[in-house]
């Protein structure tokens, strides 16, 4: 088929025509609509595919992803249909927080910009990364469990033996226990501030970690620990028995105390929930688990006061599980929130392995109350199955408390901010207003933001909205957009930002003091690199 | 960074030299309005808030503009809400020191995929200075979020940095 010139001329002008009349009959920007997955997620797995929805057809100019290790990604594949922008991810990316930066052109002309964040395995934190080695961390870990063994099988022992025992079975294993408490206690001070400081293990020898590790909130904790510990072990080589009775109490009260001073748990909201649950799942899981070393030396020496000690036992261990579920149950959720965060978390996924066990452990227990209590009852000397259960009892309290010592390592879905050590305060002043930030940790990885904001003659503004913007124009990543609240203390908070690199981050602070009026101020937000 | 495929880009680029000046946010039709002289301000209303359907329109009227009198729109509440001034200006006369200060069309539903455009009649007094910008910060509201049209730029010359820019327009002097 062939056209002559005329029938081109009018099917260009026809097309400039089309071209025209369709740019400018959608006047209006594009606005994002949703993403998925959606803005802050956290992952299990690599999605396949990422998808932007905006309210209108848009053309993708600019869009870069980059990854948790900080590198911007080539091998991402970008396809628009017509509302929706599709990225097609590689399916090598590493865990922790991936930005995806965008920048498209609406139907009119306009460029509009944001970012996407989004999580694998948990975002990127500063405890994520690499910081004081593995080895140090394995010691941590060790220290943790070294403790626990001192405060619920050395404490909770002695306390039993002043109780309910009447008598020191079982004492090799509780006093052992108490000397790897207290020297787990100290090494775990110096091995926190190790951590802290990021020193090397051989710093150990130095003044500095045992100082920072005293200044964060485990140097109390371990202190309340190491003392109740001490008393302990006085109580056990204690005269008389009211002695006893009162010194194992107060070191009973300390295992409590020592647990609600610190820890993820002990700094959530609200405190006069978490700290008295705390509390008391302390004292319960001092009181069963001393219990076990005890029972079991009785168990095999065939004591016939056996029978009689293990109705004491169980007369106060049926209502203690009940406080032990409860007040576990309530530090859970708090911690938790979201069923989702149980298997997309590592703190869930620990949470879950702890359930488990603990269930077992419950049906155990439950073994020796209703059946094998009345056998050994009925003749003191057929302890064979009790031993047995109680050999496994104790061997799933060790896995428990080794399993447990793992959260020091991540920090619960609540907060992923939870040690805040030293926030980055920043302090922005112009004619009109006067904003004070505070950047916790001001560090890579999630930040809390507390917002103060005053008129410019330090008067408290009242706001009815406040958001916070930020940016890294050097690494190309677009506005993040996130809402603060007002907290009950005035100030405005925006929880779990994550700022995935350090770099100089642009920072706007927009605070709506009427419907018609906002006030908006800027400035830079230096993030220090490792 | 991702490469584009080339004829995207050329496409964007196309849409984007052919469709500069259209309007993007809430704004004013008309580029000036003299002082001293009526002004029949139009609100143009391009679409709702990321995506969903327009259902309050609030105009804040500047100091320096009386005598404002919104046009009823079928399907729509309006309401004015009076005040003070912060000085008195002479209409035809008489001295006014209250009027109309804010201007509210409500239950109506604009979808995001209809245009429509809200009237005020107004009278720009001589207080107001000619070669400076006039701003009407305009709240939208919609069934899902709220477009706050209410920035004002300190430097007119970079108005359009604004995400939110308040309508605005030029006055001149009165012919």
């Amino acid at each position: 088929m062939k056209f002559g010139p005329t029938t081109r001329l009018i099917a260009g002008l026809a097309t400039l025509l089309w071209i025209v009349c369709s740019a400018t009959s959608a006047s209006a920007h594009a606005s994002l609509v949703s993403t998925e997955p959606s803005d802050g997620s956290v992952l299990a797995a690599t999605p396949k595919t990422i998808e932007l929805r905006f309210n209108e057809p848009v053309t993708p100019a600019v869009i870069t992803l980059i990854d948790a290790a900080g590198k911007t990604r080539g091998d991402v594949a970008v396809a628009a249909m017509d509302k929706i922008v599709t990225l097609t991810l590689p399916r090598d990316l590493p865990r922790g927080t991936q930005v995806v930066s965008y920048r498209i052109i609406s139907a009119d002309g306009h460029p509009v910009a944001g970012s996407l964040l989004f999580s694998i395995g948990a975002a990127s934190t500063a405890a994520a990364l690499p910081a004081s080695g593995s080895a140090v961390a394995v010691l941590i870990w060790l220290a943790r469990i070294g403790v626990y063994l001192g405060l619920f099988v050395g404490v909770g022992g002695v306390f039993f033996a002043a109780w309910i025992g009447q008598g020191a079975s079982g004492e090799p294993a509780f006093m052992g226990a108490l000397r790897i408490g207290l020297f787990s206690a100290v090494a775990s001070l110096g091995l926190q501030g190790l951590d802290v400081l990021d020193l090397p293990l051989s710093a150990i020898a130095t003044l500095a970690p045992w100082r920072a590790g005293f200044a964060t909130s485990l140097g109390p904790a371990l202190l309340i620990g190491a003392i109740a510990m001490a008393i302990a072990w006085i109580a056990a080589r204690s005269a008389t028995m009211t002695i006893a009775w009162v010194l194992t109490s107060v070191a009973m009260l300390g295992v409590g105390g020592s647990l609600a001073a610190s820890g993820h748990a002990a700094s959530a909201a609200p405190q006069w929930l978490t700290r008295p649950s705390l509390f008391l799942h302390g004292i319960g899981v001092a009181y069963w688990v001393g219990a076990l070393a005890p029972l079991a030396v009785m168990a095999r020496r065939r004591k016939d006061r056996l029978p009689s000690v293990l109705h004491r036992f169980s007369a106060v261990a049926v209502p203690l599980v009940g406080i032990l579920v409860l007040s576990g149950l309530a530090l859970a959720i708090i911690q938790v929130e979201s069923f989702a965060a149980l298997i997309e978390t590592r703190y869930g996924i620990i949470l879950l392995v702890k359930l488990a066990l603990v269930v077992v452990l419950l049906g155990f227990a439950a073994l020796n109350r209703f059946y094998l209590t009345p056998i050994v009852a009925a003749d003191y000397k057929n302890t064979q199955a009790l031993r047995g259960s109680i050999a496994i009892e104790c061997a799933l309290v060790l896995a428990i408390l080794a399993v447990v010592a793992g959260w020091r390592f991540t920090p619960p879905p609540r907060a992923l901010n939870a040690a805040i050590e030293a926030p980055l305060a920043v302090h922005i002043h112009t004619e009109n207003a006067m904003f004070q930030v505070l950047v916790s940790p001001g560090a890579v990885g999630s930040n809390g933001f507390v917002l103060q904001l005053m008129n410019g003659d330090g008067s408290q503004l009242s706001a009815k909205e406040a958001t916070l913007i930020l940016s890294l124009p050097e690494r190309g990543i677009e506005p993040i957009e996130r809402a603060a609240t007002l907290g009950s203390d005035g100030y405005w908070h925006v929880g779990g930002v994550p700022l995935p690199y350090p770099g100089h981050w642009h920072m706007r602070i927009e605070a709506l003091v009427t419907d018609f009026q906002k006030v908006a101020l800027e400035d830079e937000l230096d993030i220090p690199g490792h | 960074m991702i490469s584009i495929s080339r004829s995207a880009l050329l496409a964007a680029l196309a849409a984007a030299v052919v469709a500069a000046p259209a309007n993007a946010h809430v704004t004013l039709q008309g580029r000036e309005a003299a002082v001293g002289s009526s002004y029949k301000a139009v609100f143009v209303v391009p679409h709702g808030c990321a995506g969903s359907a327009t259902t309050k329109i609030r105009v804040q009227i500047p100091e320096g503009v009386i005598d404002a009198k919104p046009m009823p729109k079928a399907g729509w509440n309006l309401e004015v809400i009076k005040g003070k001034y912060a000085s008195e200006y002479d209409f035809h006369g008489t001295k006014l020191s209250e009027g109309v200060k804010e201007v509210v069309w409500s239950g109506g539903k604009l979808p995001d995929d209809f245009y429509d455009e809200f009237v005020i009649s107004t009278h720009l007094t001589n207080a107001l200075e000619p070669d400076t910008m006039l701003y009407f910060p305009t709240v939208q509201e919609c069934e899902q979020g709220v477009s706050r049209w209410i920035e004002i730029p300190s430097d007119p010359a970079h108005a359009h940095d604004s995400k939110w820019p308040a309508p605005g327009v030029k006055l001149i002097s009165k012919p």
